[in-house]
C-alpha cells in the first residue's frame, strides 16, 4: 500500500504537478485533423450536408411549399397542427417575425452560407496542397452562392459575409449587390468545377449545377434588379442542353422512385438515406408530416404519421384531366396498399380521399375530415418496413434542380424574347409534355400562364415555385384561404432573432 | 444477516463479562455542587443510575469507558482504572459548551466563538426525523440563506436542489460543492442520511475561498459518524414509512367531462367514448419503503473502527417506480509510530438500483380522456390498449405496463488519511489525503411492442453503462499553537484531483419477441438494417491548487483569519486556465471586552466581516477547444461518409466567473445561551459571467457562443435565533427560527459585440405559444412578463389591457414579479418531556411568483374534446375563449408548510444488552397553505428560468414513518 502510495506521489509529482492541458478521447482537435486530403474532404462535405436540412419537418421547402399554392395545412380531424398558427400564417401571407417555420427557412440558407465559409476559411489556412484543391474550392463557393440565391429571393435585402475571420456582423446588402456576387461567384469558378456527371460527382456542383443556378438568377433578374437578363438565361440553360451529359427520364416518377439516383434527369441532388439520414436536422420525413396514421400499415410504413400537409383543392383542380402527373404527385381517391389492394376506412367504407376542401375548413377552430385533402405522394413510400417514424427519413433523393425544369426555363426564356416558335418546337419540351399524357404545346398556346402552370405541374412541390409565381405575377393574387396582398408581401420578413443577434439587419 | 448480528452482540457480551468486575461508588452533581438524581452511566457492559442524592453504585472492569450523561448537560467521559474509587462527578452545564462546538471550516476545523466567517453548523439533533431520498433533504428549513427545493415530489430516486444566497450565475452549476469526509464533489446519495454527524455550510465568499473555483455556491461539508474507541457498540436503525398524495392537478371525471362537452362544447361529442376511468388511480398505488440500518464500532485509542450496514428499498408511487440501497462502509482509525502517525481510512460499497418513474405517464394521466375504456381486448395492434392515435397523446396504462427500466450504479470508494506528527515540534502536522471513488452506472430500457408511440418497432431496447473515476490528493502541512494570549493556526496546502468519465449508449429494435427485454439486445433486426444506434465517449477534466490559510486570535477576543489559493482547471482557455481567489475576514468578541464582561445576562457578542473572492467552473469539458466532431454523412464518390465540423463556437478566451463577496455579521448569546443568534448581511457580486449568447450565423458556425461577460449582483440580510424558552427538569423547549432576504440583479450582459439588452426565455410550448420572463439589465433574474388580465368579456374570452386589435405586442408586457421570494423561513422546535420529543418544522415562503402551468395548459374549455381539461375550469363557466397568456397564470407563490412532525420516546430500558432504544413516528410535508391554484407553489428556483410549473412532474406526497433506534 505504502509503496502504491509512494509510487503515486512520484507520479504525479513529476507528471502532473501543474500540468493542466485539457486530455480529449472522442473528438479531434482541430490542430491535429487536417492531415489527409481525404479530411479536407470530409470537411468541406460539411457545407453539403447542411443542404440535407431541406427534407427535413421544418425547412425552407416546407415553408415554400406552404407559402404558395401548392399545399395547404388546415387542422386535421384530430385538432392538430395549429400550433400557434405557425402553418396558417405561412399561408395566408401574415408571418410573423418569430414565426419558427420562418426562422428554419432562414437558417438554412445562412447555416448553409457559414458553413461555406468555414470549410474556405480552412482551405485558405493550411497550406498543404493536394490534387482536387482547386475543385473543391470552386464547388464550395458555387453552392455559397446557391445559398445566397435562396436567401435574397426570399427576403430581398440580406446579411453579406464571406470572410469567417471578419468578426464583424454583417452588414445588410440589397439584391442589386447580392446579384452582382452570384453572378461573379459563379462565372469565377465555373470552368474548375466537373463537366461530366460521373457518379463520383452525384449530389456535388457540377458546372451543370451551376450554370442551372446561373439560369435560376438570370431568370428572375427582372424582378430583382429591374433589368431582364432573358438572354443570359437562354444561354446558361442552352449550354446544358446542348453538352448532352442529361436527358429525361423515360418516366416522370422515375426522378422520385425510393432508388431514384439513376435517373438521368438529375442536375443537383440532395442524396438521403435511412440509415444515413436520420436526425431532425437532416432527414427526409414528407411521409410523417403528410400521411394519416391509419395509411401508414397499409403502405407498408411502421410509423404513425402526423396528418398534417394536404395538396391545395384549386391547385388539385388545376390540372388537365389527362395530365397523368397529378396522380404521379398526389394521392387522393380510392387509396390502395402497398400490394395494390383497395384500403377500407372503416368497415364497409372505403378509404376515399376527395382532394376538394371548402375554405370553411381552413382556421383554428375550423377541422377537415379524415377523407379531406389530397396528401403529398410525389415521392414513392417505399414499403419495406424501414420508415419508422420520428427522425427516419426516406431513402428517396431530393432533386433541387433537374432537366426538365432546365427545359422549362429555357422555353420560357424564349417565350419571354418573343420567340414562342423555337420554344414550341424544343424537343424535350414536347417530351416533357408527351411524358405527361399530353399533346405538346403549339406556339399560339405558349402564353406566360400556360407555360406557369406546365411549370407547376411538372414541378410540383420541388421548391421554386415561390420565385414562380412572383415571375408569373401570380404571387399577390388571392388563392384557396387566402386573400390578395400588396407588393409589401414580395418579400419575407426577417426572423426576429436574426434580428436580435445582429442590430445591423 | 439479523441473526449473524445478534449471536455476534451474545457472544461479545460474553466476553465482557468474563472479564474482572469491580465495584465503583460516587456521586454526580450540578456545577453548583448540588447532587443530580436520575443521571445515567453507561459503560461497555454495565449500566448505573444515580439515586435522589445523587449516588450510583457501578459494576465494571478495568479499562472499561463509562459516559455519564445527564439532560442539558455535558456528557462526562472516564475510564475504569485501578485508581477509581469513589469518585464525585461535576456535570457542566451544555449551553456553557456550545461555544466551544467545533465547526468544519474546510481543511480545518474551529470553535463557534472563533470563527469569523458565515457558517451554519448543525448537528445530528439539529436534523429532523423522518425519512429521506438523501441527506441533502435534512438540510431543508434549517440554513438561513440556503432554499432546497425537490421538485420532484414523492420520486423515490428524485434529488435536492439547492440555492445558496441567490443565482449566481446565468449557465455555470448552482449546486454548491458537496464535501463528504474529506471527499471533494462527492454524491449525497452514497452515504446514509442516518449516519450524518454534522452539516457544515459554508456561505460567505471569506469562508468558501479557501475551495476557490468551487465555492461560488457555498460549500457543505458533512462529516458522518466516525470510529471511536470504547468498548464495541452496536447501533441498529430502522423505519417503515407510507406515503398518501398531497397534491396533484385534478383532471375532470368523466361525468364532469361528458357534462363540460354536452353543455359547452357539443360539436366534441365524438370525443365522448362512455366510459369511467380514472387514469391516475390506474398508474399510481400506495407506496410501501422500509429502511434498516446496523452500525458496529469500538477499538482502543489506538485501533478503532467503525461499520455500517444500510438496507433501503423504498417504492414511489407510481407503479413500478422503486429505489433500493445497500451500502456498507467502514472507518478504521489506526495510530502507530508513538503517536506520529495518525491513519485514517475509509472504504465504502454501494449499490443502487431503481426503476425509475414513467414521468409523461403522470402528463398522459391527466390529460387522456376519463371516458375512454383503459383496455379494448380487439385491438391487438395496441396489445388490447384503448388506442386513439395521436401525437403526445398515448395510454398511460400502457406506458408503465409496456415499459421495463432497471437502472443499476455501483459505487466504490476507499479513501486514506496519513497524518505526521511532528512531534518535536508542538502543533506541526503533515496530513496526506489519498482519494479515489469509482461509481459505475448502468441501465436498461425496453419498451414493448406495445409501447405507445413505437407500435411497429416491435420492441426497443436501451442499455447504457457510464463510468466516473476519481482521483483526489491533498497535501498540507499544518501548525498551530498558542503563546502569550495569541493562538495561531495555519496551514499550506496542495491538491490535485482528476476527474474522468466513461460512457456507452445503445438502442436496438425490432425484435422478434419481447420476452428478451434489453437483455439481448443484439438480435434487433434494426442493427442490421444500419438503424441501431451506438456511441461511447469518454471525458476527463482536472483541478489543481495551492492554498494557504492564517487563523489568528488573541485572547479570543481579537480574531481574523486569511486565506489565499491559487486554482487552476483544465476546462479553461489556454491563457484563463490559473487564478487566485483571496479573502480576509476579522471578528471582535465584544463581550470578552472588561467593560461588557460584568454583564451577567450577555454570554457572547462578536462582530464579524469578510471578503473573499471565489470561482465556478461547473460546466461541461472542452469547451474552450477548437474541435472536430462528427456532423452529418455526405454521399461521396458512391457511398456514404462521414463529414466533420467544429463542435462548437470555441472561445480560447473562456475564463473564470469571479464572484467578490462582503460579508457583516453578528453572533449572539444570552443567558447563558437561553437565547442567541447571528445576523448576516451580504452583498455578492459576480463578474465575467458565463453565457451561451446568441450570434450572428455568420460570422459565427452555430448560434451561441459561450463567452464571459456581465455582471450579477445579490444583496442580502440573514437572521437566525434560537431559544430555549422552557427549560425544567423534565421539560425542555428549543426552538429556532432562520430567516432570510435577498434581491437579485443583473446588473449588465452587453458590450460591444453583444448589444441585445433583453433575452426572452421560459418558453411554453403551444397552445401557450409564448416566452414568459425575460433576462433584462438592471432587473432580477426569473422576471415574469406578461399582459395584464382585465377580467372576462360578455363573450367569453379574456380581456387584456392595452390590447390593440386583439392583441397586446410583446413590447407592452408588464413586468408581474420575480419567481424568487422576498422572505423565506424556517421555524423548527423540539419540545421534551421526560423521555418523550416533540418537534416540528415548518417553512414558510413570502413573495414570489409562479407560472400556472396547469391553469394556463388546461383551464380552457377549447381544449377539451381529445384531451381532459382542469375540473376547476368548472368554478369559472363563463370563461369560454382560447387561452391568452396573461398575468392571471402568474400566481402569487407565497406559502407555509408543515414540513415535520415526530414524536419519539427513549425506553426506559437499559440493561447489560441494551444500552439505549428510541421509537419515533413522522409525518413529512403534511400541510401547505397558499393561496396558489397549482399543485405546488413551491417548484424548481434553480437554473435560469426558475418559478415555473412542469406539467409532467411527480406528485407530492406526505409521508408517515415509524422508526426505532437501539443502541446494544
Amino acid at each position: 500500500m505504502k509503496k502504491t502510495i509512494s509510487a503515486l506521489f512520484g507520479v504525479i509529482l513529476l507528471a502532473g504537478c501543474t500540468n493542466l492541458d485539457e486530455q480529449i478521447y472522442s473528438k479531434i482537435a482541430k490542430e491535429n485533423f487536417f492531415t489527409t486530403e481525404e479530411q479536407f474532404v470530409q470537411y468541406s462535405a460539411r457545407a453539403y450536408s447542411s443542404l440535407q436540412d431541406w427534407g427535413t419537418e421544418k425547412s425552407l421547402w416546407t415553408f415554400v411549399i406552404q407559402n404558395t399554392n401548392e399545399v395547404c395545412t388546415p387542422v386535421n380531424p384530430n385538432g392538430k397542427w395549429w400550433d400557434d398558427g405557425r402553418y396558417n400564417e405561412v399561408h395566408v401571407h401574415s408571418i410573423s417575425s418569430s414565426n419558427v417555420l420562418l426562422e428554419q427557412a432562414w437558417n438554412y440558407c445562412f447555416n448553409g452560407i457559414s458553413a461555406c465559409n468555414d470549410v474556405l476559411d480552412v482551405f485558405g489556412d493550411v497550406d498543404r496542397d493536394f490534387p482536387a484543391k482547386d475543385r473543391v474550392i470552386a464547388e464550395v463557393k458555387v453552392l455559397r452562392a446557391y445559398y445566397y440565391l435562396c436567401a435574397t429571393d426570399n427576403w430581398g435585402s440580406i446579411p453579406f459575409s464571406i470572410n469567417k475571420k471578419d468578426k464583424n456582423l454583417p452588414e445588410k446588402k440589397d439584391r442589386t449587390f447580392i446579384y452582382a456576387f452570384i453572378e461573379k461567384e459563379i462565372l469565377d469558378n465555373i470552368d474548375y468545377l466537373q463537366t461530366d456527371p460521373t457518379p463520383e460527382y452525384y449530389g456535388r456542383i457540377t458546372r451543370g449545377a451551376a450554370n442551372a443556378i446561373l439560369a435560376k438568377l438570370y431568370l428572375n433578374a427582372e424582378k430583382w434588379i429591374g433589368t431582364a437578363k432573358w438572354k443570359e438565361a437562354e444561354d446558361a440553360c442552352s449550354e446544358i442542353i446542348t453538352s448532352g451529359k442529361y436527358r429525361l427520364a423515360e418516366k416522370y416518377k422515375d426522378n422520385f422512385v425510393v432508388n431514384n439516383e439513376n435517373s438521368p434527369e438529375q442536375i443537383f441532388a440532395i442524396p438521403y438515406s435511412t440509415v444515413y439520414t436520420v436526425s431532425d436536422h437532416n432527414a427526409f420525413i414528407i411521409y410523417m408530416s403528410t400521411l394519416p396514421a391509419d395509411l401508414c400499415k397499409p403502405f407498408g410504413i411502421n410509423a404513425q404519421a402526423w396528418d398534417g400537409l394536404c395538396g391545395e383543392p384549386d391547385f388539385l383542380a388545376s390540372y388537365d384531366p389527362s395530365d397523368t402527373r397529378k396522380k404521379d404527385t398526389w394521392l387522393y381517391g380510392q387509396m390502395y396498399d402497398k400490394d395494390g389492394n383497395p384500403i377500407e376506412y372503416s368497415e364497409g367504407v372505403p378509404y376515399i380521399i376527395d382532394p376538394d376542401m371548402p375554405e370553411s375548413v381552413y382556421g383554428k377552430d375550423a377541422r377537415r375530415t379524415a377523407l379531406q385533402g389530397a396528401r403529398i405522394g410525389k415521392w414513392t413510400y417505399q414499403s419495406d418496413g424501414r420508415l419508422t417514424g420520428g427522425q427516419v427519413g426516406m431513402d428517396n433523393d431530393f432533386f433541387l434542380i433537374r432537366y426538365a425544369d432546365v427545359v422549362l426555363m429555357y422555353v420560357e426564356a424564349l417565350v419571354r424574347q418573343n420567340k414562342a416558335s423555337d420554344a414550341a418546337n424544343v424537343a424535350d419540351f414536347k417530351a416533357i409534355r408527351q411524358r405527361a399524357g399530353l399533346a405538346p404545346m403549339t406556339a399560339a398556346e405558349l402564353t406566360l400562364d400556360n407555360l406557369y402552370w406546365e411549370r407547376a405541374h411538372e414541378l410540383a412541390i420541388e421548391g421554386w415555385s415561390r420565385q414562380d409565381m412572383i415571375r408569373f405575377d401570380k404571387f399577390l393574387d388571392a388563392w384557396w384561404a387566402k386573400p390578395a396582398k400588396d407588393a409589401s408581401d414580395l418579400v419575407l420578413p426577417i426572423p426576429k432573432k436574426a434580428k436580435a443577434s445582429n442590430p445591423n439587419l | 444477516m439479523k441473526r449473524f448480528i445478534i449471536t455476534i452482540i451474545a457472544l461479545l457480551s460474553v466476553l465482557s463479562l468474563s472479564a474482572q468486575n469491580r465495584t465503583i461508588k460516587g456521586k454526580v452533581v450540578d456545577e453548583k455542587g448540588d447532587p443530580l438524581p436520575g443521571a445515567t452511566l453507561v459503560g461497555g457492559g454495565s449500566y448505573a443510575i444515580t439515586d435522589i442524592d445523587g449516588l450510583f453504585t457501578l459494576t465494571a472492569k478495568n479499562g472499561e469507558n463509562v459516559t455519564v450523561s445527564y439532560l442539558s448537560y455535558e456528557d462526562y467521559e472516564f475510564t475504569i482504572s485501578a485508581d477509581v474509587a469513589n469518585m464525585t462527578i461535576s456535570m457542566v452545564p451544555a449551553e456553557a459548551t456550545m461555544l466551544n462546538e467545533v465547526v468544519a471550516i474546510g481543511y480545518g476545523r474551529t470553535t463557534k466563538k472563533e470563527i469569523t466567517g458565515s457558517v451554519t453548523s448543525l448537528k445530528a439533533d439539529d436534523l429532523d426525523l423522518g425519512s429521506f431520498t438523501n441527506a441533502g433533504g435534512m438540510l431543508q428549513g434549517k440554513v438561513a440563506g440556503l432554499t432546497v427545493v425537490n421538485p420532484d415530489g414523492g420520486d423515490p430516486n428524485a434529488s435536492y436542489q439547492f440555492l445558496l444566497r441567490g443565482t449566481n450565475t446565468l449557465a455555470a452549476g448552482q449546486g454548491p460543492l458537496v464535501i463528504i469526509d474529506g471527499v471533494i464533489d462527492a454524491d449525497l446519495r452514497n452515504i446514509n442520511f442516518q449516519e450524518v454527524e454534522s452539516m457544515d455550510v459554508l456561505k460567505d465568499g471569506s469562508a468558501a475561498a479557501i475551495y476557490g473555483t468551487r465555492g461560488t455556491n457555498g460549500v457543505i461539508i458533512i462529516t458522518t459518524k466516525r470510529a471511536k474507541s470504547g468498548s464495541m457498540s452496536v447501533q441498529y436503525d430502522g423505519q417503515v414509512s407510507v406515503q398518501t398524495v398531497q397534491s396533484r392537478a385534478i383532471p375532470m371525471s368523466a361525468e364532469e367531462f361528458d357534462y363540460t362537452i354536452t353543455h359547452f362544447a357539443p360539436g366534441k361529442s365524438g370525443s365522448l367514448y362512455g366510459s369511467d376511468t380514472d387514469w391516475f388511480d390506474e398508474i399510481t398505488r400506495t407506496p410501501i419503503s422500509h429502511k434498516h440500518s446496523v452500525a458496529v464500532s469500538g477499538g482502543t485509542e489506538s485501533f478503532s473502527h467503525r461499520t455500517v450496514l444500510n438496507v433501503e428499498k423504498n417504492q414511489g408511487l407510481q407503479i413500478g417506480n422503486e429505489a433500493s440501497k445497500y451500502l456498507i462502509k467502514t472507518n478504521i482509525k489506526q495510530t502507530a509510530l508513538q503517536g506520529w502517525l495518525n491513519l485514517d481510512y475509509n472504504l465504502s460499497y454501494v449499490k443502487r438500483q431503481s426503476s425509475p418513474a414513467n414521468y409523461g405517464a403522470f402528463r398522459q394521466a391527466f390529460l387522456r380522456n376519463p371516458t375512454e375504456p383503459v383496455y379494448n381486448p380487439s385491438d391487438l395492434t395496441n396489445g388490447g390498449y384503448f388506442t386513439l392515435t395521436e401525437s403526445d397523446y398515448y395510454n398511460p396504462v400502457a406506458m408503465i405496463k409496456e415499459r421495463y427500466s432497471n437502472n443499476e450504479t455501483s459505487y466504490v470508494l476507499a479513501n486514506v488519511r496519513a497524518t505526521l506528527n511532528i512531534l518535536p515540534i508542538e502543533g506541526l502536522k503533515w496530513d496526506n489525503f489519498i482519494n479515489y471513488s469509482d461509481e459505475k452506472y448502468f441501465s436498461q430500457e425496453y419498451k414493448t411492442s406495445y409501447y405507445p408511440g413505437s407500435v411497429g418497432r416491435k420492441g426497443v431496447a436501451y442499455s447504457s453503462a457510464n463510468a466516473y473515476d476519481n482521483l483526489q490528493w491533498e497535501s498540507t502541512l499544518q501548525y498551530s499553537r498558542n503563546f502569550g494570549g495569541h493562538s495561531i493556526q495555519g496551514i499550506l496546502g496542495y491538491t490535485w484531483q482528476e476527474q474522468m468519465n466513461w460512457s456507452t449508449n445503445m438502442e436496438n429494435y425490432g425484435f422478434d419477441s419481447d420476452f428478451y427485454k434489453a437483455n439481448n439486445i443484439g438480435i434487433g433486426t434494426a442493427l442490421k438494417e444500419g438503424l441501431a444506434d451506438m456511441n461511447t465517449n469518454r471525458s476527463s477534466s482536472r483541478y489543481i491548487a495551492f492554498f494557504g490559510r492564517m487563523l489568528w486570535n488573541y485572547q479570543e477576543k481579537y480574531l481574523a483569519s486569511i486565506s489565499l489559493r491559487r486554482d487552476g482547471s483544465s476546462r479553461f482557455g489556454k491563457d484563463h486556465k490559473w487564478g487566485w481567489f483571496p479573502a480576509v475576514s476579522v471578528g471582535w468578541r465584544m463581550s470578552q471586552e472588561p467593560w461588557l464582561k460584568g454583564l451577567s445576562w450577555l454570554s457572547d457578542l462578536k462582530l464579524r466581516a469578510g471578503y473573499g473572492v471565489t470561482g465556478n467552473q461547473d460546466f461541461s469539458n472542452y469547451k474552450s477547444l477548437m474541435l472536430m466532431s462528427t456532423s452529418t454523412c455526405f454521399y461521396y464518390n458512391g457511398q456514404w461518409i462521414n463529414s466533420y465540423a467544429p463542435a462548437s463556437n470555441s472561445n480560447p478566451n473562456l475564463g473564470w466567473e469571479r464572484k467578490s463577496e462582503f460579508n457583516v455579521g453578528a453572533d449572539f448569546s444570552f443567558f447563558g445561551g437561553r437565547l442567541g443568534g447571528n445576523i448576516d448581511y451580504y452583498y455578492r457580486l459576480t463578474t465575467d459571467l458565463l453565457y451561451e449568447y446568441e450570434v450572428n450565423v455568420p460570422p459565427y458556425d452555430y448560434k451561441t457562443y459561450f463567452t464571459n461577460l456581465g455582471s450579477i449582483s445579490n444583496t442580502g440580510i440573514e437572521l437566525t435565533l434560537y431559544a430555549t424558552p422552557v427549560k425544567t427538569r423534565d421539560l425542555v423547549w428549543n426552538t429556532s427560527l432562520v430567516a432570510a432576504h435577498n434581491e437579485n440583479k443583473l446588473i449588465k450582459f452587453t458590450n460591444d459585440e453583444f448589444k441585445l439588452k433583453s433575452y426572452e426565455i421560459g418558453w411554453i410550448a403551444t397552445p401557450v405559444g409564448v416566452y414568459v420572463q425575460r433576462l433584462i439589465e438592471g432587473e432580477s433574474l426569473g422576471s415574469f412578463y406578461a399582459p395584464i388580465y382585465d377580467g372576462v368579456n360578455a363573450d367569453g374570452t379574456d380581456r387584456l389591457k392595452n390590447e390593440f386589435m386583439g392583441v397586446v405586442p410583446p413590447a407592452k408586457w408588464s413586468r408581474i414579479g420575480s419567481a424568487y421570494p422576498d422572505l423565506t423561513l424556517g421555524w423548527s422546535n423540539s419540545l421534551k418531556y421526560k423521555d418523550w420529543t416533540l418537534s416540528a418544522t415548518l417553512r414558510a415562503s413570502i413573495g414570489g411568483k409562479v407560472f400556472n402551468s396547469y391553469r394556463a395548459n388546461f383551464e380552457n374549455v377549447q381544449s377539451i374534446g381529445l384531451q381532459n381539461i382542469l375540473a376547476s375550469w368548472l368554478d369559472n363557466t363563463n370563461y369560454t375563449g382560447e387561452i391568452r397568456y396573461s398575468s392571471k397564470y402568474i400566481e402569487d407563490a407565497s406559502y407555509l408548510k408543515l414540513d415535520n412532525i415526530s414524536i419519539s420516546y427513549d425506553l426506559p430500558i437499559h440493561n447489560m444488552f441494551v444500552r439505549g432504544a428510541k421509537v419515533f413516528i413522522s409525518g413529512q410535508n403534511l400541510l401547505c397553505i397558499t393561496g396558489y391554484k397549482g399543485v405546488d407553489p413551491e417548484v424548481s428556483l434553480t437554473g435560469l428560468t426558475p418559478g415555473i410549473e412542469s406539467t409532467s412532474y411527480y406528485p407530492r406526497t406526505t409521508t408517515f414513518s415509524l422508526g426505532a433506534t437501539v443502541n446494544f
